[in-house]
């Protein structure tokens, strides 16, 4: 057994951070916008982690030295700030960026996406071409990052599954259904849709400190445009309409590969086909509302309403 | 910059330029008939230079299953050039019909075929490296045939070189440009092409077998995709199975800055910032890939449906 955990630590771990990924292109998604940006504030998050906990003039290390592991506060702190300086960011490039609409939202996102990974390349502080190497790690074995990701994956499905129950939640699915009836009726579109996108950033943002802290190395080959479409695979082929469509697709998604590593060579053309024929066969994604709706359909409540027949979005 | 630094960087701009239109026009012939990007495009674009590659048999492949293989027939460039594009053409209609129709004919999310057709692009460049791996591959040096290895514009004592590479290139551009402006405003296949475009549904009523004419609109989407692949990869090298990815980027940003599925839109773009990276000063060359880039993300912000698009007005 802990062979078992020893050699797929890595991945249960990635797993986990994946769907935090997830969640965080799933929350625009849910106002209707299709940002592709995550990738990015994943990669910032990653540089505030390796920069923080690697440069010698690091207030971070000047503040609290340590001996031995890097101390579970600080990365806890690292988080924080990585989060704080997404949000940032986000704010920064989410009022201009969101007046886009539909495919131009997207591209106007991997533009975003690329100009961050090539100042990665030419800044001194994030390492060049190079990348920044021995980040320390807060832990003795891979696995026991689940102490960390295990409990980020489950706060920010709770954060979601709250909000999609609330106010905010109901503004941004009326964003989705429709942007004009949805201002119309007071719902500020820029607010929501800025806001959605800036909590999908802190999700993105704290998953790559995680991750940077994980690889023990950061450079610009993380986050690129490939990532941006993989996370969006996640989401479409998981299911689009409810918060674990996104979470189930990324976990089902990361591991698929592994599960596939006997086919060696070819496990990525493999890869690539079942994703083209989940995206043909599975137009709703996995997990769909209607699959809720058909439970609760099995046992109504007494003195309910009779359900309507073929509701559902 | 000196005058002379000046035009050797426009002209060496035009000639990139050149090839960024001509594989943004496989976008944007895609995007104007339905309105979807195509993301399988930048392995087409790689495909159709291991295309040539491969039909002008000079060398094996020194990796994968296809390793130490060679063709038996050598072609002659110009040939393997048009077979090797019209290959990627035959490839294009095979993702169509695997990644767009079966999504099409279910009425799905458009969003959704931005996945399937990065799943068809998974699948190519990963087949790529399954057959002749992730090597570099250079075209031979009498590719291009005798041609000296640049030309001076400039005089003896103030030279100003440009690569024949590039003039040649430019030159290519500029006949498939006006060949293709022909083929779609001249000719019945491109007054049904356009009309497929307006408006599929009408078009059908009219006659028009629309599928077919999608088919077509794939081919010459590829067609031209596989050219620009190889002109790329004929003047520097083939850098791989993901060399196209770079490019497939840039070209988003080339139909974007010229509104997407305007086929004028995407040439002006190509040039515009083919011109743009060439005045990146030397010492600044890092750089030079967010530039095209840092133009998409403001013309957005400033023009949100690119430099020469319409405006749209909503409807409710």
């Amino acid at each position: 057994m802990s062979q078992f955990f020893a050699t797929y630590g890595d991945l249960f771990v990635s797993m986990t951070l994946m769907a935090v990924l997830a969640l965080s292109l799933y929350l625009p998604l849910m106002a209707g916008q299709l940002s592709l940006a995550s990738p990015g504030f994943y990669a910032l998050g990653g540089y505030v982690a390796a920069i923080l906990s690697t440069n010698p003039g690091s207030p971070l290390l000047q503040m609290f030295p340590y001996r031995g592991l890097f101390p579970l506060p600080l990365l806890l702190l690292e988080m924080a700030i990585a989060a704080a300086a997404s949000a940032l960011l986000a704010i920064l490039v989410g009022v201009p960026a969101l007046r886009l609409r539909g495919i131009y939202l997207a591209l106007a996102t991997i533009a975003f996406v690329e100009v961050l990974r090539i100042l990665s390349l030419n800044f001194d502080i994030t390492g060049t071409a190079v990348g920044i190497f021995n980040i320390p790690q807060p832990f003795g074995t891979h696995i026991e990052y689940l102490w960390i990701t295990g409990p980020l994956l489950l706060a920010s499905m709770l954060f979601v599954y709250r909000l999609e129950r609330g106010r905010v939640g109901r503004a941004l699915i009326a964003l989705r259904e429709d942007e004009l009836a949805a201002d119309a009726m007071g719902v500020d579109p820029t607010l929501y849709k800025v806001l959605a996108f800036t909590l999908g950033a802190i999700l993105a943002g704290m998953a790559g400190t995680v991750t940077a802290h994980l690889l023990n190395t950061w450079n610009a080959r993380q986050g690129t445009f490939d990532f941006s479409i993989t996370i969006l695979a996640f989401v479409l082929i998981g299911g689009s309409r409810t918060f674990l469509g996104p979470v189930l697709g990324a976990l089902v998604l990361t591991a698929l590969p592994e599960v596939l590593r006997f086919l060696a060579d070819a496990r990525l053309v493999v890869f690539g086909g079942l994703i083209v024929l989940g995206s043909i066969f599975l137009p709703q994604g996995v997990v769909t509302p209607a699959l809720f709706e058909r439970r609760q359909n099995r046992a109504p409540r007494p003195g309910a309403p009779p359900p309507e027949a073929g509701l559902g979005p | 910059m000196s005058l002379s630094l000046l035009f050797q960087a426009v002209l060496n701009g035009l000639s990139i330029g050149g090839v960024y239109a001509i594989f943004a026009l496989g976008y944007t012939l895609v995007f104007s008939i339905l309105g979807i990007i195509n993301f399988a495009h930048a392995a087409v674009f790689t495909l159709g230079a291991y295309f040539t590659f491969t039909l002008m048999g000079s060398q094996p492949f020194t990796s994968g299953l296809l390793k130490n293989d060679v063709l038996p027939v050598p072609l002659p460039f110009p040939l393997a050039l048009l077979l090797g594009s019209a290959f990627a053409g035959l490839v294009a209609v095979g993702v169509e019909r695997v990644a767009f129709r079966p999504l099409r004919r279910r009425g799905a999310d458009p969003l959704l075929t931005l996945v399937s057709s990065l799943g068809v692009a998974i699948v190519l460049t990963n087949a790529i490296q399954l057959l002749v791996g992730a090597e570099i591959y250079s075209f031979p040096d009498d590719t291009y045939g005798t041609l000296p290895r640049a030309v001076n514009f400039g005089t003896a004592t103030a030279p100003i070189p440009v690569r024949s590479v590039q003039i040649v290139i430019f030159a290519v551009c500029v006949a498939i440009l006006i060949g293709l402006t022909v083929l779609i405003n001249r000719t019945r296949f491109g007054k049904a092409l356009r009309a497929v475009a307006e408006d599929a549904t009408t078009a059908s009523l009219l006659g028009i077998n629309t599928d077919r004419f999608i088919l077509l609109t794939f081919f010459l989407s590829g067609f031209l995709g596989g050219l620009a692949g190889t002109l790329v990869g004929s003047s520097v090298s083939i850098a791989g199975p993901y060399f196209g990815i770079n490019f497939g980027l840039k070209g988003l940003a080339v139909i974007v800055l010229g509104g997407l599925g305007d086929i004028p839109g995407a040439v002006v773009g190509g040039l515009v910032i083919g011109i743009a990276e060439a005045l990146v000063p030397g010492d600044q060359s890092g750089y030079k890939d967010a530039v095209a880039f840092a133009v998409l993300f403001l013309v957005l912000l400033v023009r949100p449906r690119g430099l020469l698009g319409r405006a749209l007005v909503q409807k409710v």
